[in-house]
């Protein structure tokens, strides 16, 4: 894979997305959290009072729980939370097509490159300016077919009891104290509804970005694939660069209907003062399967799970996760299976990087239950170190109580070889080049699975990061 | 990695009307004031810290609350047992008898040292084994005791259970195998447990000068006992500079015991600690063990194997720190389980910034050999120095079908092809040790076990 | 009643709606008092091993503080993700203003 442009062309010496946009908002909330602060966004959405008393309740267990201990460093977490705005609203209504779109939003838009991504060959994009979802357009074909790809406040509005039989029930709100925390002040997000036997041959896109300083997002996403049903969503985000923390926590749940195939792909690139807390639970039912792709480059912190819970015969869990740490970044990710059915299967495979101070931390749970007959599972973790100062740690949680499962696990820690590294510069290219290549084909067995743009975006960010790694 | 707390904190927790400063206090009854206050400042660091819960990654799968009921129990008390065969229990008996040559012997009865022979030659060239007692008082010895006795190894500090022992042991074993010296034949340790509803301690300091090399096999057993009895022991293991130690540890003991050793192995410059644990016996058995790699070119081998049945609940709890460069380690734990056994199985290889060249494995398998049995394994690594070689591998799973299938295709019976491939699965670990007599002691073991299965 | 029975509470110590963790015989179990009736479950949430005894009884679920699990107490059948298994019931015996429970 030859390199075809030189590291000066890639404008190293600012962030690519690091902008900012003037500030026009129509609404925001107080800093901090507060029961008003819950109010004063239930009422906003005018929300019926199921989801009031959903919100208040939720604030009350979010208090009452105590921050982890485990994971990454959240000891200044507390302070950022009350300088935070938890709700921003840029405009009144959502949009339906792209001319509609307010100008200063499109202007952003431009700028990360969504005119690009609305192709013929993509269906509806979402997009989420400040918390709200402003513009949201879907293929015609799609709605003919009853797929539903709506703002999670429009999910709530116009399907109010789908949205109730699934709302909160895969992550109930005292999860964690972040799935409590969102359940609260929840705001933007997806809800999808593939119904059965319907197949969507491009995937579903969302973007959405944080703007304001001191901005918080609680994304909620909610999607349905119904029997049978195949589709594959993707998410991917950036942020500008900011002196003071930003904060993150996002809910996806997801219910995979029986035989149905539904992947999730969520490329994260926030800036390195971002938290980003994310609870990602599937419940995969009978023959289904659910694949998770997770690719972490950028935040401060990542913590971040994604769970396939197999509870039917047959169901069949993936999760593929590359996590990228440079200086100052911690990223502590992995995923969780549960095999709770017969004949079920899966298959975690984890690449992480960790570069000048970064660290990257590997955290799973595979538990089969008994019962959960040929349970069969495979887990590789590698981790690839390229300075003296960068970290990686594996903590695997293996619990297995079925005598007829196969499971394994393997994890790997090494460097880039010299050995490689010669032979590649032996061929002309410079360390940096070469130390790029290496770094992706180390990742390659996940890379690939990427959509395109993501594919490219992601071997740029490696050139970038390459450099000053020697020497 | 202590769980000890500093300062006011008193939780008092796990201090009972036998196990409380009285019974620290009357153990230090004839020994050196420095032992004394040592043992009170071990209990001074029991009283404050927290009984570990479920909530302490290290104790998450052992629920102390149900397996541990240290309310239910009296101090174990010195044995009055004679030096004389024929005092000593059968059992005893029959597991000396099954011994090759050793170079010395030593038994203990309830954590009270009751024997010690070494060969003559050897004490000449200044081996000494002896009671940790006599060692403390003794002329030549106590400024080793001093110097080595809970001050670098298992502390006080390492874990509440540590303290406690450091506190209260009865008893236990000295080794000092001086500079230069090689002790060809091992040294024989037979623990026996007889009283039950007692809370026994006793500990080992196996000590080996600049290139001295020694064998340790130590093997703890009793009956099935009519109550809950717990059993606690702690090894402290110092390998000086090119020394070589092996530790080998065969825990035999009976039904409602909850047995709990800790051990800790440093080695030096090119120094290596060998460790084989094998867990068969007690209705709990928890396993914590440590391996330090303190110099360049220090290695430590650790071996484990285990084979649970019935109820039992066995803990292995292990961890590998790397703190110099250029050292080597490699962890083979593998288990087998039957009936409504479960295992747990938590290993940590760290490797320390700047301890470059690391050579680090760790591997665990279990067989699962019935519906009910389960195993949780949680290999992990903390590696903060890049040019290393790491890596872990855990398993569970039931017999291979094909290996079955090909043994019984030989004429052989479902039930004995069964057998031999559990032999064959757990041999690799008694492969990898060259003690005839551990290997074989060990098969019949684990044979018994198998004709149950 | 034979000797299989243990107690382990008295009504008073479990009010109507509310939860009460108690140990006996080395097991701990949380006691539940629905309307009036008793029910008794291993006191470990099938997800994590969690005590249940600190969680919130909404008519006959038990909902765990922890994570959020469900049971129903009847049953101990688990009722609410993230709990799938279920939870160890015992049979319960009140006399007398003594609530007894069976352990096997």
């Amino acid at each position: 894979m030859p390199v075809n442009e030189t590291v000066q062309d890639l404008n190293l010496d600012e962030y690519k997305y690091g902008f900012v946009d003037k500030e026009e908002h129509v609404f925001r909330t107080r800093p901090g959290l507060s029961e008003e602060v819950v109010r004063q966004i239930s009422k906003h959405k005018d929300e019926p009072e199921w989801m009031l008393d959903f919100r208040l309740k939720a604030l009350e267990i979010y208090e009452s729980k105590p921050m982890p201990e485990w994971g990454g460093d959240l000891s200044k977490l507390q302070e950022t939370l009350e300088e935070i705005y938890f709700y921003v609203r840029p405009q009144d209504q959502m949009e339906r097509s792209w001319d509609d779109v307010p100008a200063n939003i499109k202007d952003t838009f431009e700028k990360l490159g969504i005119p690009e991504a609305e192709q013929k060959a993509l269906a509806g994009v979402g997009a989420q300016y400040e918390s709200e979802m402003v513009y949201h357009s879907l293929k015609q074909e799609w709605e003919d077919q009853g797929v539903i790809f709506d703002s999670i406040e429009d999910g709530l509005k116009n399907h109010p009891e789908l949205f109730k039989k699934y709302f909160g029930t895969v992550i109930p709100t005292a999860d964690n104290k972040f799935s409590a925390m969102n359940s609260a002040v929840w705001s933007g997000g997806s809800f999808v509804y593939i119904p059965p036997g319907v197949e969507l041959k491009t995937p579903l896109q969302a973007y959405f970005r944080v703007n304001q300083e001191r901005m918080g997002q609680f994304e909620r996403t909610l999607i349905i694939a119904g029997e049978g049903s195949r589709a594959h969503y993707v998410e991917g985000c950036t942020a500008p660069v900011y002196s003071t923390e930003s904060f993150h926590s996002g809910v996806i749940e997801i219910v995979v209907e029986k035989n149905a195939h539904f992947r999730y792909t969520t490329i994260q690139n926030w800036s390195n003062n971002m938290y980003n807390l994310v609870t990602q639970r599937s419940i995969v039912h009978e023959g289904a399967t659910m694949e998770w792709l997770d690719g972490n480059l950028g935040s401060k912190l990542t913590m971040k799970y994604p769970s396939c819970y197999l509870v039917g015969e047959g169901a069949h869990g993936n999760i593929l996760s590359i996590a990228y740490a440079g200086d100052g970044q911690h990223q502590d990710t992995g995923g969780k299976i549960i095999h709770a059915a017969p004949n079920t299967t899966s298959s975690i495979v984890s690449k992480s990087i960790s570069k000048g101070t970064g660290r990257s931390s590997y955290r799973g749970l595979l538990q089969v239950h008994d019962g959960a007959r040929n349970a069969k599972s495979n887990v590789e973790c590698d981790a690839l170190l390229i300075d003296e100062t960068a970290k990686t740690d594996t903590y695997p949680y293996i619990e297995i109580d079925e005598k007829s499962a196969h499971i394994g696990h393997e994890a790997t820690v090494s460097k880039v070889g010299d050995e490689q590294l010669f032979y590649l510069m032996s061929r002309g290219m410079s360390e940096e080049e070469a130390m790029a290549l290496i770094v992706r084909g180390f990742i390659e067995p996940i890379a690939k699975e990427l959509p395109l743009e993501y594919a490219v975006e992601l071997n740029r960010l490696i050139e970038l990061e390459m450099e000053g790694s020697v020497g | 990695m202590s769980q000890a707390v500093e300062g006011d904190v008193a939780s008092g927790e796990g201090v009972t009307d036998a196990l409380d400063r009285e019974a620290a206090e009357g153990r230090s009854g004839g020994e050196p004031e420095w032992m004394r206050e040592r043992r009170m400042h071990a209990f001074d660091v029991y009283e404050r810290t927290p009984m570990p819960t479920r909530r302490l990654e290290e104790w998450r799968y052992t629920d102390l609350d149900e397996k541990l009921d240290l309310e239910s129990l009296v101090l174990g008390r010195r044995s009055d047992v004679a030096d004389d065969p024929e005092a000593w229990p059968e059992g005893v008996l029959t597991a000396m008898e099954e011994d090759w040559d050793a170079a010395a012997h030593v038994v203990l009865i309830d954590g009270t040292v009751v024997h010690v022979d070494l060969d003559e030659a050897l004490a000449a060239k200044g081996v000494v084994v002896s009671s940790l007692g006599d060692a403390m008082n003794d002329e030549d010895a106590w400024e080793d005791i001093k110097q080595y006795l809970a001050t670098q190894a298992v502390t006080p500090e390492r874990s509440k259970f540590a303290a406690l022992n450091s506190a209260l042991f009865l008893d236990g074993v000295y080794v000092h195998a001086p500079r230069g010296v090689h002790i060809d034949l091992p040294i024989r340790v037979t623990r026996w447990v007889s009283t039950a509803g007692a809370a026994h301690f006793d500990r080992a300091l196996i000590l080996a000068g600049e290139t001295a090399k020694v064998t340790y096999i130590d093997e703890v057993l009793s009956e099935d006992l009519d109550d809950h009895t717990f059993v606690s022991n702690a090894v402290e293991v110092i390998a000086k500079d090119g020394a070589n130690v092996q530790f080998v540890q065969m825990q035999r003991l009976g039904r409602n015991v909850f047995a709990h050793s800790q051990q800790r192995t440093l080695a030096h410059r090119e120094a290596s600690a060998n460790t084989l644990n094998i867990a068969l016996g007690a209705t709990t058995s928890r396993l914590d063990l440590n391996a330090q790699m303190l110099g360049p070119g220090s290695s430590s081998e650790m071996l484990g194997l285990y084979f649970a049945d019935g109820d039992q609940h066995f803990d292995h709890n292990t961890s590998q720190d790397h703190v110099s460069p250029n050292a080597f380690s490699d962890l083979l734990f593998k288990g087998a389980l039957d009936d409504e056994s479960r295992a747990v199985f938590r290993g940590i290889i760290r490797v320390h910034p700047k301890a470059q060249q690391s050579d680090a494995y760790q591997t665990n398998r279990n067989l699962l050999l019935s519906e009910e049995s389960s195993a949780d394994t949680l290999p992990n690594l903390e590696i903060a120095a890049d040019d290393v070689k790491c890596s872990h591998g855990a398993t569970v799973g039931q017999l291979d079908e094909n290996s079955l299938f090909y043994i019984m295709s030989r004429g052989i019976p479902q039930e004995r092809a069964e057998r031999l491939v559990v032999m064959g699965f757990l041999g690799e670990v008694l492969l990898k040790v060259s003690l005839g007599g551990v290997v074989e002691k060990i098969t019949r073991e684990i044979e018994r076990k198998l004709a149950h299965v | 009643m034979d000797d299989t029975w243990v107690r382990a509470a008295t009504v008073a110590d479990v009010p109507p709606g509310t939860l009460h963790g108690v140990t006996v015989e080395r097991t701990t179990v949380v006691l539940a008092n629905v309307d009036g009736d008793v029910y008794a479950l291993r006191d470990r949430c099938s997800h994590a091993d969690f005590p249940l005894h600190d969680g919130v009884l909404q008519g006959e679920t038990l909902e765990c503080v922890h994570h959020g699990a469900k049971f129903d107490v009847c049953s101990g059948k688990a009722t609410g993700f993230p709990a799938i298994r279920p939870v160890k019931s015992y049979e319960v015996d009140v006399r007398d203003g003594d609530i007894f429970i069976q352990l096997d």
